[in-house]
C-alpha cells in the first residue's frame, strides 16, 4: 500500500491564518465585546466590599429561593472568600453568567425553530450528539486559534458547548406540548406568535428550565477548563497551582469551585416552584 | 485572611511533601504497577499494523453497530494514520481503555456494595458528587507531586475521574432490581452471594453499561487534557502543537480526537442496547 499523507489541518491553517491577517478587525471586535462585558460585570461586583456583594447576593437568592437556600449562597460565597479566591470567583461568575445568558439566547430560538420541523429534527440528533461526545477540550482549541489565550476563546467555546444541551431541551420541551394547547390556542384564535408567547412557552418551561440548570453547570465546568488557556477566573487559579505544583493553591481554588457549583446548582433549582419541577433528573 | 491561605498551602503542601517522603515504596509500587499496565497493553495495541486495527474495527462496528458508523469509522482511523498520528491514536487508546479498566475494577464491586447495603449510598453520593465537581485537572497535581510526570499521572488522574459514573450506575441498577427477584432467590434457596451474582448482576447489567459508556467517555476527555503532563497520546499532540502555534498540527489532532472518541462512544453505547435486546428477546 502507498503511503499517503493527508494533512487536513494545512488546508485549514492558511485558511485560518488568511482569517486573522484580512479580517482580524471583526475577530478584534467580537473579542472587544465580550471583554467589555466581562471586565463590565466582573468591575461591577469588584467596586464594592465583597461582603456586600456576598450579602446582596445572599439576600437575594433568599428572596427567590427561600431561607436555605440564601444560607447556602451564604457559606458557599464565603468559603470562595476565606480561600483568598474572591477576585477569581467574581470573574468566573462574570464568565459563566454571560455565557450562559449567550447560550439561552442562541440555544432556545434554536431550537424552537427546529422543533417545528421534523426533517430538521432528524438532522439535528447526530449533530447534537456528535457535539456532546467530544471532549470539551477540543472545543478550545479552535477557539485559541481564532481568538489567541485569554478570556475570549474560552467563552466563545463555552457557549458553543453550552448551547447542545439548550438546544436538546427546548426541542424535547417544545415537542411535549400537549396537542389539547395547542387546539385550544387555534379554537380561540391565537395568532402564532401568541401561540408561542402564551401556550407554548409556558407549557414547555419545566423542561426549559432543566435545560437552563445544565448549562449553567457544564459551562462552569468549561469555564473552569479554559483556565488552561489562559481564561482569568477559578480556573486561572487551579492552573498556576499545577504549573506551580502549589498543591494548597489549586486545592484552594478547587474548593471554591465545588461551593460555587452546589450554590449555582442549587439555588437555580430552588427557584423553581415546585409544581414545575419535572421528576429529578441526572 | 492571606495568613488563613498562606497557613493552608502550607499545610496541604507539607502533607504532599509527608507522604511522598514516608509512603514512597507504596507509591513507587503503584507508579511501577500502572506503568506495567501501560506498556503492556501499549505494546499489544502497536503490535498490530494499522490496517488490521481499521479492519478488524471495520468488521465489528458492521455487525454490532452499523454499516454508515463501520464505514465513517475505518475511514476516519485511516485519516488518522494518514495524518500521521497513528502511534497518538494508540497510545491514546491505551491510556483510555487501561484506565477505564482499572476504574472499573474499583467502580463495579464498589458499586454493587453500595446497592446491597442500605444506608450507604447518600453518603457515596456526597462523595461522588464532590469528586465530580472538582475541576478533574486538579487530580494531575497531586499525581504529579508523587507519581512523577509522565503515563502514570495520567492514568491515576483518569481512573479516579472515570469511577464516578460507573459506580453511581452500578449501584443505580442493584438498588432498581425488582423486589419479587430478590425474593424468588431467597426462596428457592440460595446464598447470598447467589443471590448478587445470579440475580441482582444481571439485572443490574444494562445500567452497569450505561455507566461503562460514561465512564468511557469521562476517561476519554480526562486523557485528552493529561496531554499538560506529557501523558503522550493525541492530547499531550494537541497541546504541544497549540503551544508552537502550529495551527495545522492541532487541527490535525483534533480531528484524531474526534474520530476516536465517536468510535469509543459507539460500541461502548452498543454495549447497553446488545443487552436490552437479549433480556426483551
Amino acid at each position: 500500500m502507498a503511503e499517503v499523507i493527508v494533512s487536513p489541518g494545512s488546508v485549514v491553517a492558511p485558511a485560518l491564518t488568511w482569517l486573522n491577517v484580512n479580517h482580524h478587525g471583526v475577530f478584534a471586535a467580537i473579542a472587544g465585546f465580550f471583554d467589555f462585558w466581562v471586565s463590565g460585570i466582573a468591575g461591577l461586583l469588584n467596586s464594592f466590599d465583597p461582603a456586600i456583594v456576598i450579602a446582596v447576593l445572599s439576600v437575594g437568592a433568599l428572596l427567590i429561593a427561600g431561607w436555605r437556600m440564601g444560607l447556602l449562597t451564604l457559606v458557599g460565597l464565603a468559603v470562595c472568600l476565606c480561600m483568598g479566591m474572591w477576585l477569581a470567583t467574581v470573574q468566573t461568575i462574570a464568565l459563566v453568567l454571560l455565557a450562559v445568558l449567550l447560550s439561552m439566547a442562541f440555544g432556545i430560538p434554536l431550537g424552537i425553530v427546529i422543533s417545528r420541523n421534523k426533517r430538521l429534527q432528524a438532522l439535528a440528533r447526530p449533530v447534537l450528539d456528535l457535539m456532546q461526545t467530544l471532549p470539551p477540550w477540543v472545543y478550545l482549541v479552535p477557539a485559541v486559534i481564532l481568538f489567541g489565550l485569554g478570556t475570549v476563546p474560552a467563552l466563545i467555546s463555552t457557549i458553543v458547548y453550552g448551547v447542545a444541551p439548550m438546544v436538546r431541551l427546548t426541542i424535547l420541551a417544545m415537542t411535549q406540548v400537549p396537542r389539547e394547547r395547542i387546539e385550544l390556542g387555534r379554537a380561540v384564535g391565537a395568532t402564532r406568535f401568541e401561540m408561542l408567547r402564551k401556550i407554548e412557552l409556558p407549557s414547555a418551561l419545566p423542561t426549559l428550565l432543566v435545560g437552563v440548570n445544565q448549562c449553567i453547570l457544564l459551562s462552569l465546568a468549561m469555564v473552569v477548563l479554559a483556565g488552561l488557556v489562559g481564561a482569568g477566573g477559578l480556573g486561572a487559579e487551579v492552573t498556576r497551582g499545577l504549573t506551580r505544583l502549589d498543591f494548597g493553591l489549586g486545592l484552594r481554588a478547587s474548593l471554591a469551585i465545588v461551593a460555587l457549583a452546589i450554590v449555582m446548582d442549587r439555588v437555580f433549582r430552588g427557584a423553581i416552584p415546585a409544581t414545575y419541577m419535572p421528576a429529578k433528573r441526572t | 485572611m492571606s495568613e488563613f491561605t498562606d497557613a493552608f498551602d502550607l499545610h496541604v503542601n507539607d502533607a504532599l511533601m509527608w507522604l511522598n517522603d514516608n509512603a514512597n515504596t507504596l507509591f513507587e509500587w503503584v507508579r511501577a504497577s500502572l506503568d506495567a499496565a501501560f506498556r503492556a497493553l501499549d505494546w499489544l495495541f502497536a503490535l498490530p499494523p494499522y490496517w488490521l486495527v481499521i479492519a478488524a474495527v471495520f468488521i465489528a462496528g458492521w455487525f454490532a453497530v452499523g454499516r454508515v458508523f463501520a464505514v465513517g469509522a475505518a475511514f476516519g482511523l485511516w485519516l488518522c494514520q494518514a495524518m500521521g498520528l497513528w502511534s497518538e491514536t494508540m497510545s491514546t487508546l491505551t491510556l483510555v481503555l487501561s484506565s477505564t479498566l482499572s476504574a472499573l475494577l474499583i467502580a463495579i464491586p464498589a458499586g454493587v456494595f453500595i446497592g446491597l447495603t442500605s444506608g450507604l449510598m447518600k453518603t457515596s453520593d456526597v462523595v461522588l458528587d464532590f469528586i465530580q465537581t472538582m475541576p478533574a485537572y486538579i487530580y494531575l497535581l497531586p499525581g504529579i507531586a508523587l507519581l512523577g510526570y509522565g503515563p502514570t499521572t495520567a492514568m491515576w488522574a483518569t481512573s479516579l475521574v472515570a469511577i464516578p459514573p460507573a459506580m453511581r450506575l452500578t449501584a443505580h441498577g442493584i438498588k432498581m432490581a425488582p423486589v419479587s427477584l430478590r425474593e424468588l432467590g431467597a426462596a428457592v434457596g440460595m446464598t447470598r452471594w447467589q443471590t448478587v451474582y445470579k440475580i441482582l448482576v444481571p439485572c443490574a447489567f444494562p445500567s452497569m453499561m450505561a455507566g461503562v459508556n460514561q465512564s468511557l467517555m469521562m476517561a476519554f476527555g480526562m486523557v485528552v487534557i493529561a496531554g499538560i503532563v506529557g501523558s503522550g497520546g493525541l492530547g499531550q499532540s494537541v497541546y504541544d502543537a497549540v503551544r508552537m502555534l502550529q495551527i495545522d498540527q492541532s487541527i490535525n489532532a483534533g480531528i484524531a480526537i474526534v474520530v476516536l472518541s465517536i468510535v469509543l462512544d459507539r460500541f461502548s453505547q452498543r454495549l447497553v442496547k446488545f443487552d436490552t435486546e437479549k433480556s426483551h428477546g
